[in-house]
């Protein structure tokens, strides 16, 4: 799920930046409004906790494959979804800087496709939509198993969208995300049933642990309707956003999609994908492209071009190495 | 579960590393990570059949890993993370993507065989820069450099107490998973009839730490706001900074604005044209 | 300094931990606090620091009551040295952490300063002023946690289980440290060599009924005592105790 930096146009990773960065600024306000000093050495040891029980290998009967819990969704039940969100980025930062899961570029839309739709949507929507009357074990079951499968199902859509829009495949819209879709199913239901069995198991040794237990036998919930509008309006924004700009990166692709539904294309038909998407991405890219010339070069990649770029490394390597060994050099003779 | 201590290893080898260079360093923080985000926005700005621009673009990781002393090696690893999805979808590109858009020879190169490997050389670079950048600065110096970037000192401590937990934690999974194993072998992972006890005890143990760590704030006075310096570096320099900045980000617009490399590929091939 | 009267607590209402426990400490003491598992020292240690604040009876600080309102000055006044290092230190290097407790009583820098490196120098760790926590072994780490206590020159310390994990040597040299700190100390430990080699006075607790208040060498030699409140001889005491059997 973790998207790397290769996958994202600038223009697309931009955009989710700033979505990530709105979302943030709330949770921030959010969270300092509710002004409960203990909440920063939890949220970071909770941080520190999703992180390394993604190492866990929980094993799927039957299978023989392992499964992980789904932080969002565990963060959002114990710290609340703006803290729980904030926490998420930390772990996705420290993710991707520690162990390249995921890229720095890359970090305002891992934020979104994970942290967003775990914390906002399966935590502030379902989970309190469900827990608003009072809490059990089934009502956490059904959380967690319905809000891990929407966050991975809208997670994965976000990821085939982004990374159409930015270009860098010629997989047809109607492939990839047939592929992704199902394949987030079945991680979204087991994600779902490993984050109850831990929320459940919290809920039976300390149930005051869970974000809104005390409030949920109160008829009355804090949450309403026009939140659960307002999130949802925006992931539907959000999603829709992307959904046109990967469609006008692929409108070709997007119609083989659907004709291939109909039985009636053939695989070459993408052909002229390409070249609609590639004038999408020089007007869309931040700096022009250079040298686009048809036959010998293709956008600049040329034989004299690969040769060129041979030799200018191999001079640059020659140039570092003899740069330390004159630095080596008289490191030496000021120790000397 | 030698993921685990894969894991526990790589963290323990970057943050020697870091620790290392960071204190060494003369370049402030905030000047590495805007050159790093600035390289990797241009890295992957480059058109999808373009080889040899980013193969120009790939001497700032090659001259900051030989003058840095990095491992290119070390940094390869990092990159399995996320090749499988990267593969994945550059492999397609071939297969999708039939237009001849060169020919050399009697080889006919296509549209497909060059985006896939761009994505490829792309992945490569980004996790090869972020790798370099984390590994000369380290954890402290880059919440420093968050810090400057006015990020709240609140996040930047949940960002250094994820990162001051983790090993404790992952040693804390170590055992528990050895006691696990010990009394289920043949089994690969945590049975699902121990999944919730599993994980949940461990989460328990980590509240009832994070409840630790509160108190001991709060007995040395703690009152909600962090009162911390990151310090060091204090050999930072200023016009060094400014200079590495600039010259970087300038060297990589002038890689991107024009063909380098192919001009001197030219050269060489026909010198007198 | 410390006066207990009729201090009774409950945990959730019902369960009773400590029950009408009396005793009064002298400043410049060195307390041992023992007792079986489960017996009550670690409630006793947070209501002394302030962490636990709803109990019944009398809990005075150098003559102000341990109240939620007198918090921040009980807390100036008492240092609390966690069983679990790890807690305790959760800032990047040992002078970061050090330096948090003078900062949040807003020393200036200058002054900050030169608390850290006196803590430092009095637990003999001057030299890991610069190194992260995460680099240090379990017996820097407790040193460390010590030293973040000291900054704050409380007037009263608290340790909990402070020699669990350490090497003999380690040992040795807590218990040297211990020993020339100043202040009122209160030890809760299992390790009773430890508390017979710190402690001048030893209070006893079991199931949080006071059982014994007075000198460390009356009740450390006093086995049916011990063993009635489900602790042991310490090991020096047995060892005394056989070659005496062995000479006569």
């Amino acid at each position: 799920m973790h998207m790397a930096d290769a996958l994202l146009a600038p223009a697309v990773a931009g955009t989710m930046y700033l979505c990530s960065g709105a979302a943030t600024g709330y949770s921030i306000k959010k969270v300092r409004a509710l002004n409960e000093p203990e909440k920063i050495p939890t949220m970071g040891v909770m941080g520190a906790f999703v992180f390394a029980a993604q190492m866990i290998n929980f094993t799927i009967p039957g299978t023989g494959s392992s499964g992980h819990l789904c932080g969002g969704m565990l963060l959002s039940a114990i710290l609340g979804p703006e803290a729980g969100f904030l926490t998420m980025i930390g772990v996705l930062l420290i993710q991707c800087l520690l162990f390249a899961d995921g890229g720095i570029l890359a970090l305002g839309a891992n934020v979104w496709n994970m942290a967003f739709y775990g914390c906002f949507l399966g935590g502030m929507v379902i989970w309190s939509r469900i827990m608003k009357k009072s809490m059990s074990k089934r009502k956490i079951m059904a959380a967690s198993v319905i809000g891990c499968i929407l966050t991975l199902q809208l997670g994965a859509l976000s990821v085939s969208l982004e990374t159409l829009a930015s270009g860098v495949t010629e997989l047809p819209f109607g492939i990839f995300v047939g592929v992704m879709q199902p394949i987030h199913l079945a991680i979204g239901l087991v994600e779902g049933l490993i984050t109850a069995s831990v929320l459940i198991f919290i809920y039976e040794a300390r149930p005051e642990m869970l974000w809104q237990y005390e409030s949920s036998g109160q008829t009355e919930g804090k949450f309403s309707r026009r939140k659960t509008l307002g999130i949802l309006a925006v992931t539907a924004l959000v999603i829709g956003g992307l959904f046109s700009l990967a469609a006008s990166a692929l409108p070709d692709g997007l119609e083989w999609s659907m004709e291939k539904v109909a039985g009636s294309a053939e695989l070459t038909a993408a052909g002229e994908a390409y070249e609609t998407a590639a004038k999408i991405q020089e007007t869309t890219a931040l700096l022009p492209d250079y040298g686009f010339k048809t036959g010998e070069s293709a956008a600049g990649t040329s034989f004299s071009g690969i040769i060129g770029a041979v030799v200018v490394i191999g001079l640059c390597v020659l140039c570092c190495y003899t740069l330390k060994l004159f630095k080596r050099k008289k490191q030496k003779e000021e120790a000397a | 579960m030698s993921k685990l201590q894969q894991a526990i290893d790589n963290l323990h080898e970057a943050d020697r590393e870091a620790a290392k260079r960071s204190g060494k360093s003369r370049i402030h923080p905030v000047s590495r990570l805007c050159v790093c985000m600035a390289y990797i926005g241009i890295v992957v700005s480059f058109h999808k059949y373009d080889v040899t621009g980013l193969l120009g673009m790939s001497l700032f990781i090659i001259i900051t890993g030989i003058l840095e002393d990095l491992s290119f090696i070390r940094g390869f690893q990092r990159i399995k993370y996320i090749l499988v999805f990267v593969v994945l979808l550059g492999a397609v590109n071939p297969f999708l993507d039939k237009g001849i858009v060169m020919q050399t020879g009697s080889i006919a190169v296509t549209g497909g065989m060059l985006s896939m490997i761009t994505l490829l050389i792309k992945g490569i670079l980004t996790v090869y820069c972020a790798y370099h950048m984390f590994m000369c600065t380290g954890i402290e110096q880059l919440c420093r450099a968050l810090r400057c970037l006015k990020v709240p000192k609140g996040g930047v401590t949940v960002v250094l107490l994820i990162y001051r937990y983790i090993i404790v934690l992952l040693k804390e999974i170590q055992r528990m998973s050895l006691a696990y194993r010990l009394r289920a072998p043949g089994q690969k992972g945590i049975h699902i009839k121990a999944w919730g006890s599993f994980a949940g005890l461990l989460l328990l143990r980590s509240m009832e730490r994070a409840q630790n760590v509160y108190d001991s704030m709060l007995l040395r006075g703690y009152d909600g706001e962090f009162r911390y310096e990151i310090l060091g570096q204090e050999k930072t320099g200023k016009g060094l900074s400014i200079a590495y900045t600039a010259g970087w980000i300038g060297i990589f617009i002038l890689l991107r604005c024009f063909p380098v490399v192919q001009m001197v590929g030219d050269m060489i091939i026909s010198p007198g044209r | 300094m410390v006066n207990l009267d009729h201090l009774t607590f409950t945990y959730d209402g019902n369960r009773e931990v400590l029950s009408d426990i009396s005793f009064h400490l002298k400043a410049g003491e060195t307390v041992g606090l023992i007792g079986a598992n489960g017996a009550g020292k670690s409630t006793l240690l947070k209501i002394l620091t302030g962490l636990l604040t709803d109990y019944k009876g009398q809990v005075k600080l150098d003559g102000m009551d341990v109240n939620k309102k007198n918090l921040a000055a009980v807390r100036e006044k008492t240092g609390y040295v966690f069983q679990d290092s790890e807690s305790q230190l959760f800032l990047s290097t040992v002078y970061e952490d050090v330096a948090f407790g003078p900062r949040n009583y807003g020393y200036s820098e200058e002054e900050v300063q030169k608390k850290v490196m006196s803590a430092l120098q009095q637990v003999h760790i001057e030299e890991l002023k610069d190194r992260p926590i995460y680099r240090m072994s379990g017996g820097q780490k407790k040193l460390a946690a010590i030293a973040t206590i000291l900054s704050m020159e409380p007037e009263v310390i608290l340790f909990d289980e402070p020699s669990v994990g350490l090497d003999p040597k380690n040992r040795r040299n807590l218990i040297n440290i211990i020993n020339r700190i100043g202040g009122l100390k209160i030890i809760a430990s299992h390790d009773l060599d430890m508390i017979f080699d710190t402690c001048d006075k030893t209070i006893l607790i079991e199931k949080g009924k006071l059982i014994f208040y007075g000198e460390t060498a009356k009740i450390l030699t006093d086995q049916r005592l011990l063993e009635e409140s489900g602790l042991e001889l310490p090991l020096s005491m047995q060892i005394r105790d056989g070659n005496r059997k062995i000479n006569t």
